[in-house]
């Protein structure tokens, strides 16, 4: 950092998406999240405690807002003023998007968070100091702070429960910031296994992260997005949403698109790796 | 200063470094971590057990009842997390959140550990063999048909023993009892289709009109019916999109996620599916003539006056219904859990058979080979029975498996103080729930992850197929047992040279299962061995090409009769709905941490009960979230906070059944109120079903308010006008690109 | 004056501890080990035998002069002596390749302690040691069917996932380097040792210090090298002045951070 730096055109500055340097090769994970499929069931809320250590605060501490789901269920009304909501509810799972420009990795003062070459935002527990400046910086608020310490104070995993502890996964102390890492442990468990064997992780089902695994309606597709072979992949192609704009030639057609696919705060530009597909409401009835 | 021959080590001498130095860097890299400097190595191992890498082991989950098959995750010898199996036709590799949940019923930390027996007020630990040696003690002088046994439902090998000891003490007396099962659909459907639980294929329907059938959330199977549902919305065939129409009193996860969700006025659900068979019949489509007959008089006026749904909305549905085939009519609990409830569900079942449904979306579900294996599904009208019994005095020893009256009655019932009748109780249990607290002798049984035995399905979901179980890891507790292994215990101090074969319930499922192996798929297997581990390593048993249950055509309108609306009570305003969600279900999971802290996908609460109010109704009664209201039901009061929710009739208000735990554990204990206790005694008139819905509250409110705990902000789902959730519409989206 | 000499030094004193805690000295140009193994490993040898005062224990485990540094002793239910199974012949060894027994190495994070089986499996059949004390204690743990409680002499913090797989599988199987030397740029010269005993600081220095080194990405011909073209890297392969496309090895956090 030096004088010149200060002279810099910073409107310019992380409004582009960031490439280059990072290769996008041979993974970059990315996910597709059919609304229309999702029930809202939670199934993946609860697997992904399972998989992540993550602790259950209590009543108390939710109510505070400490509560430490990496993914949750948002739920929304339509709010057409009728007296019942007869389309029913939106539901959304919402998650760490991992993004390319992500917001919170430039604000990290020890730079506990970076980008992965494999297109993840990584959270190094460790050398995290709790500034809580990434979590601030959020726009979509997925990520958790530990207020408390949960595994030794608050003996959140008592007794028999400390041995369901998920091994491949740290067990955060208080002061530290977590989110949605698209279960890594698996990711890198993956990838190291297809190294020994010399490929690449196919999309075969052999990588799958937690929710997409439990998911009972298979709402949740994840994979490796320059895979021409990926599910992931030829869905975002299907949609036309493209990883490094923040605005999708497709919505510029007169009456806008027709295709479902679409990611959230995209104009904010923090690029995303998650494609939702609008929820779809029958005219008939 | 420094002088150039000054070496580090003098340097940091003369410093003075006294431990401030230490202190930065005596951190240790590569140190061992204290309390963890044992390495636990192996004597003898398995080939396949590498440390660091995962077992997978084949196993089927006990959550619920819908038989889920899944894939246990361990890793140096404990099971870690559960994905489900692939190979099972009923959850096809997924799971729900109740069962992941699974894990932390097993490694619990409120298990009972030991056998438990009564001395006054506490529970003195005995040995089993004295717990053993105390019911044959007991049983000694009673005679058969002074021993009752209340269970849930039940089907596999545990089924067969539990009946052949039953057998060996002359006892008829097993009263099988499920709080919340769909006991009146299973009757009505028996009378509809020939058979208590056809196969519904909702993947292939079209439009799917469901009233009151919470597939997607707690009712039958529904990880079987969600992995259906995504199916449905793709479109099968080169069909397009699939339609939900949902009609119920108070929104439940499959009434969010339906295109056009109506809530109909409680009780008039029947009322609702004759005016749609009338209406279809206006729109041309033929209707059988007993049936025309029966519903000449309920047309779209008269039916929108009764149920609160607008004509032109039912014109809407039965167009719709008429132009895409097949389509499927559920009738579930919201329908099922009146008075009248019996009809209700068979007016909705006759839309099948007009529609011609049956065959196509209703079809005949696979039978397993084996009938003594099929399970035993429950009912409300059994614990009537057993009640009635006991407060009679009739049982001198009580056995109980597998249920928990004492928290899912109606407290009206008595059923505490009618239990205390008998002289000798023994409860199977995993927690000290409020059952087993009445309990003279507490049995503690392993959790399903470290139990062996074989279930089969009541839903089946494809061909038929018996799920195997069997220990994802060596038993957590060395007292806990089996119920195989308890069974086979006590059939063995009375049929001692029968079961003396068998050494324990494993060696009773080996031997049983290679008897038939030849039916079981091992025809072509001469070593018992290969087939046995091969069989366990599958975790499921399939038949294919096995019998199916046959449909009847018959629609059965004959004598089908509706009440009209019930008249509104002055004192009793408001009907009460119990609902039951997909995590709590009738309360058997709630000490399980993850599923009290999953939010409701309806309200988002965690940790509490609540009662859902239409803001309408809050607005007249003068009540906003967070104020505690008392609940008063001619049966009892209780006293919840209210929670504003625009998807329940104003006539309605909803209350979550599963908490309210007043034992059971440090998860469950003192969280929320049971609905269950303040139920009024009303039973469906033809099956003797304790009818949940038909309840009746006044409420008012106590001036206390609190703040709800939930996960959504103080903004409520809503969306303030960014597009955070948006929503195509069928006539503008284009499906036909996806893949 | 003489209390600002002495203030100064004391501030001068923790910017220094601070720094040399933080820099933990890496080398400016990575030496690849090589294949004869390097001084490295012959001053660790040296190092071993040290006795010396508390203070200049302490700095030999602390305070590096080169990569390599020495844990403490650590004793053992029974004092396996490396030095006869890995040994080399001509000093009385039979050079047992290490995965004989530390055989999870090649397929798992953890290479793994050997169980009981393993030792009994050759000992068995060796009548000659069959009554030497240290062989009988170690058939009383196989009588008893106990396992013998081996205390750690390397650990990681929980918060970092080391691979032996992957370092196996890069250096022995696919730059087919000589598995004892391979295990040695972390363990040291195990095969001159009784018991294991740290060779190297084990500190995120020390790691980062070999994933700086730069290799070639392909042999010669343009081959990649391993069958894989890609390097885990947050920096792209470059030709360097040799001419060679070379990469560093995996550098991003989230690799060994779990």
């Amino acid at each position: 950092m030096s004088i010149t730096t200060l002279f810099e055109n910073y409107s310019e500055f992380r409004h582009r998406h960031p490439d280059g340097d990072v290769p996008h090769n041979p993974y970059k994970w990315a996910m597709a999240i059919d609304l229309d499929a999702c029930s809202g069931c939670n199934a993946c809320a609860v697997a992904c405690y399972a998989e992540n250590n993550l602790p259950v605060v209590g009543r108390e501490k939710f109510a505070n807002g400490q509560v430490m789901h990496w993914m949750r269920i948002e739920r929304y009304w339509d709010h057409d003023g009728s007296e019942f909501p007869e389309r029913g509810a939106r539901y959304l799972p919402m998650l760490c998007q991992q993004c390319e420009a992500a917001p919170c990795e430039t604000v990290c003062p020890v730079g506990a968070t970076n980008h992965t070459p494999d297109g993840l935002n990584s959270q190094i527990y460790n050398r995290c100091i709790g500034s809580r400046y990434c979590s601030s910086n959020c726009p979509y608020k997925v990520r958790y702070f530990n207020w408390w310490d949960y595994p030794s104070t608050d003996n959140v995993w008592p007794a028999e429960m400390n041995m369901q502890l998920n091994p491949d996964v740290t067990v955060r102390g208080k002061g530290v910031m977590e989110k949605c890492t698209f279960c890594i442990q698996r990711i890198r468990g993956a990838e190291s296994d297809a190294k020994t064997q010399g490929r690449l992780v196919r999309d075969d089902g052999e990588l799958q992260t937690a929710c997409q695994q439990a998911c009972p309606t298979s709402a949740i597709s994840f994979g490796n997005l320059v895979d021409p072979e990926s599910r992931v992949h030829k869905q975002w192609m299907a949609q036309q949403v493209e990883l490094n704009k923040h605005e999708q030639a497709k919505d510029e057609e007169p009456g806008g698109s027709d295709l479902r696919g679409y990611r959230v705060y995209e104009w904010l530009a923090p690029y995303p790796s998650i494609m939702y597909l609008e929820r779809v409401r029958e005219t008939e009835i | 200063m420094m002088n150039s021959e000054f070496d580090r080590r003098d340097f940091l001498k003369v410093l003075g470094w006294g431990g401030t130095a230490v202190a930065l860097t005596g951190c240790g890299n590569g140190m061992v971590e204290s309390g963890k400097e044992t390495v636990v190595s192996y004597v003898e191992t398995k080939d396949y057990m590498i440390p660091s890498v995962s077992v997978y082991f084949n196993s089927t989950c006990a959550q619920c009842d819908a038989g889920c098959s899944i894939t246990g995750r361990i890793r140096e010898g404990r099971v870690l997390k559960l994905e489900g199996n692939p190979e099972s036709a009923i959850n096809r590799g997924k799971t729900c959140g109740l069962g992941q949940a699974g894990v932390q019923n097993h490694y619990n930390p409120d298990r009972v550990r030991a056998p438990l027996l009564r001395t006054g007020n506490t529970g003195e630990a005995i040995t089993w063999e004295k717990a053993y040696a105390l019911i044959d003690e007991k049983l000694k002088g009673v005679s058969g048909n002074e021993v009752a046994f209340l269970t849930g439902g039940m089907s596999g090998h545990t089924k067969v023993l539990m009946g052949n000891y039953m057998d060996s003490l002359g006892s008829k007396n097993h009263f099988v009892y499920e709080a919340i099962g769909p006991a009146v659909v299973r009757a009505a459907n028996k009378k509809s289709y020939g058979v208590e639980m056809p196969r519904f294929n909702i993947g292939k329907a079209r439009v799917v009109l469901s009233f009151g059938a919470d597939f997607l959330g707690a009712w039958v199977s529904p990880v079987n019916f969600s992995q259906q549902y995504a199916q449905f919305r793709k479109g099968s065939g080169g069909h397009q999109r699939g339609v939900l129409i949902q009609v119920e009193s108070k929104m439940t996860i499959t009434g969010a996620n339906a295109d056009r969700w109506l809530a109909v006025r409680p009780g008039t659900e029947g009322i609702l599916a004759l005016g749609i068979i009338n209406a279809l019949g206006a729109h041309g489509v033929s209707i059988p003539g007993d049936i025309a007959a029966a519903v000449k008089t309920y047309d779209k006026d008269r039916v929108s006056n009764d149920t609160g749904v607008s004509a032109e909305q039912i014109d809407k549905i039965a167009a719709i219904l008429k132009e895409r085939t097949p389509s499927l009519v559920l009738a579930g609990s919201a329908a099922e859990g009146y008075a009248h409830g019996s009809q209700n569900a068979a007016a909705i079942n006759l839309l099948n058979h007009v529609l011609g449904n049956v065959g196509k979306t209703i079809e005949a579900a696979a039978i397993v080979p084996f009938p003594q294996m099929a399970p035993l599904t429950g009912n409300t009208a059994a614990l009537k029975a057993l009640n009635d019994g006991l407060a009679a005095g009739k049982y001198k020893v009580l056995f109980s498996y597998g249920s928990n009256p004492v928290f899912t009655s109606p407290a009206a019932m008595k059923y505490k103080d009618n239990m205390a009748k008998a002289d000798f109780k023994v409860v199977f249990a995993q927690y000290l729930d409020e059952t087993a607290l009445q309990a003279d002798l507490v049995l503690p049984l392993d959790s399903a992850l470290e139990d062996w035995g074989t279930q089969v399905p009541e839903y089946m979901a494809g061909n038929a197929q018996i799920n195997i179980r069997q220990p994802l890891m060596e038993k957590l507790h060395a007292d806990t047992r089996g119920m195989g292994d308890i069974l086979l215990t006590l059939i063995k101090q009375r049929r001692a040279a029968e079961y003396k074969p068998f050494d324990d319930y494993y060696g009773y499922l080996r031997a049983a299962v290679l008897q038939n192996k030849a039916a079981l798929g091992g025809a072509n297997q001469p070593d018992n061995d290969i087939f046995w581990n091969e069989t366990l390593s599958k975790g499921i048993i399939k038949f294919e090409g096995a019998k199916h249950a046959s449909l009847s055509v018959k629609s059965g309108a004959a004598g089908l009769t509706l009440p009209a609306p019930s008249a509104a009570d002055a004192e009793y305003p408001l009907q009460l709905i119990p609902h039951v969600n997909a995590n709590l279900r009738d309360g058997r999971n709630t000490n399980q941490p993850w599923l009290q802290e999953s939010p409701d996908p309806l309200t988002t609460i965690v940790w509490d009960s609540w009662i859902e109010i239409h803001p309408k109704k809050a607005a007249e009664l003068g009540i906003v979230e967070g104020d505690i209201v008392e609940v008063t039901s001619k049966s009892g009061s209780l006293k919840v906070q209210a929670y504003i929710f625009p998807g329940i009739h104003p006539d309605a208000v909803s209350i979550p059944l599963g908490r309210g735990h007043e034992a059971m554990g440090r998860y469950a204990k003192g969280y929320g109120v049971n609905p269950f206790q303040i139920l009024d005694m009303i039973y469906d008139k033809e099956t003797g079903e304790l009818a949940l819905h038909e309840t009746r509250v006044k409420i008012s409110r106590t001036g206390n308010r609190v703040i709800v705990v939930k996960d959504e902000g103080p903004v409520g789902g809503n969306q303030e006008g960014q597009k955070i959730v948006p929503e195509m519409l069928t006539n503008k989206v284009n499906l036909s690109k996806e893949i | 004056m003489h209390s600002f000499l002495r203030l100064s030094l004391l501030l001068l004193g923790f910017f220094v501890a601070g720094i040399s805690y933080a820099a933990d000295t890496p080398q400016s140009n990575p030496v690849d080990p090589g294949v004869d193994g390097s001084a490295i490993d012959k001053a660790a040898r040296q190092k071993s035998d040290s006795g010396g005062s508390a203070f200049s224990d302490w700095i030999t485990k602390y305070w590096a002069e080169g990569p390599d540094n020495i844990g403490p002793a650590v004793k053992q239910p029974i004092e396996f002596p490396h030095f006869r199974h890995a040994g080399d012949h001509d000093k009385g060894g039979m050079e047992i390749n290490c995965m004989y027994c530390h055989t999870y190495a090649r397929r798992s994070l953890v290479a793994g302690i050997p169980p009981v089986q393993k030792c009994i499996g050759c000992h068995q059949s060796i009548d000659e040691v069959r009554n030497k004390p240290r062989i009988k204690k170690l058939f009383a743990y196989w009588d008893a069917k106990k396992s013998i409680p081996w205390k750690k002499v390397h650990d990681l913090p929980d918060f970092v996932r080391f691979s032996h797989e992957r370092h196996i599988q890069r250096f022995v199987f696919q730059l087919n380097r000589p598995v004892q030397e391979v295990c040695g740029y972390c363990h040291g010269n195990v095969k001159t040792m009784t018991v294991a005993r740290r060779q190297k600081l084990l500190s995120m220095g020390f790691c980062v210090t070999c994933h700086e080194i730069k290799h070639p990405v392909t042999a010669p011909g343009g081959i990649p090298i391993g069958n894989q073209a890609y390097w885990y890297s947050m920096r792209k392969p470059v030709i360097d002045a040799s001419g060679i496309l070379k990469a560093q090895g995996p550098n991003d956090c989230s690799v060994c951070h779990k």
